[in-house]
């Protein structure tokens, strides 16, 4: 087991995405290749909060996932690109409302070749709101 | 038939979802590249993880992949060898 360890620098410089499509605010654990995580203050400010759902706000699904991807990216190496490969047992809880502070924690399960499997789970306040596997590609689209 | 061979097809017609494919394919047929089934990394990985839950084994990297799953004959071989079959 690697040592745990504050991330230096900017943490989001992980990540290729630019600013406008991060789903996640800071790294509050790393350690590299095997573990991170990752907040999200879920806020009425996102831009798709009025639209989704009119008077009944909540994070999207998708983006949830997007924001769980996003973390698990940032074990791979810095500055390389990931894609998306697979998507397995996800389990969804509650709703992720404004006002949620998201914790999102990824665990590198398995490296084979470019591919790295994790298991992701978002959670507010300590229960679990979805967990999945996530398989990424470093380097190439599948 | 081996039932170490039967529960390599069955990891293949269920975890990889190729249950018409496998009915038809033989046990030196190969599983990969143009003659194969049409599998990818993604389903090479998922093979693995399958291997490595239904036998204990282990298949470190995509070398040793290539090597041992080559066919369901070169898995079985492997498991034999490895394995708790």
């Amino acid at each position: 087991m690697g040592r745990r360890k504050p991330m230096g620098g900017d943490p989001l410089s992980h990540l290729p995405h630019g600013p406008s499509f991060r789903f996640i605010d800071r790294i509050l654990e790393y350690v590299p290749g095997e573990r991170v995580v990752a907040l999200k203050n879920v806020t009425f400010g996102e831009p798709y909060m009025p639209g989704h759902l009119p008077g009944s706000p909540s994070m999207p699904g998708a983006y949830l996932l997007e924001a769980m991807t996003q973390t698990a990216g940032i074990l791979l190496s810095a500055g390389s690109p990931a894609y998306l490969a697979r998507v397995r047992d996800v389990r969804a809880g509650r709703a992720v409302v404004p006002g949620d502070r998201l914790t999102i924690e990824a665990n590198l399960l398995q490296g084979f070749g470019s591919l790295h499997r994790c298991e992701v789970k978002a959670m507010v306040d300590g229960n679990i709101t979805c967990h999945a596997e996530i398989v990424l590609s470093a380097g190439s689209k599948q | 038939m081996d039932p170490t061979k039967q529960k390599i097809r069955d990891i293949l017609s269920v975890r990889l979802k190729l249950s018409t494919a496998v009915a038809k394919w033989g046990d030196d047929d190969p599983l990969f590249g143009p003659n194969g089934l049409g599998l990818d990394s993604i389903d090479a990985l998922e093979l693995v993880l399958g291997l490595q839950k239904e036998f204990g084994v282990t298949i470190e990297d995509q070398a040793m992949a290539v090597k041992v799953m080559a066919s369901i004959n070169t898995i079985a071989e492997f498991v034999h060898a490895h394995g708790k079959a």
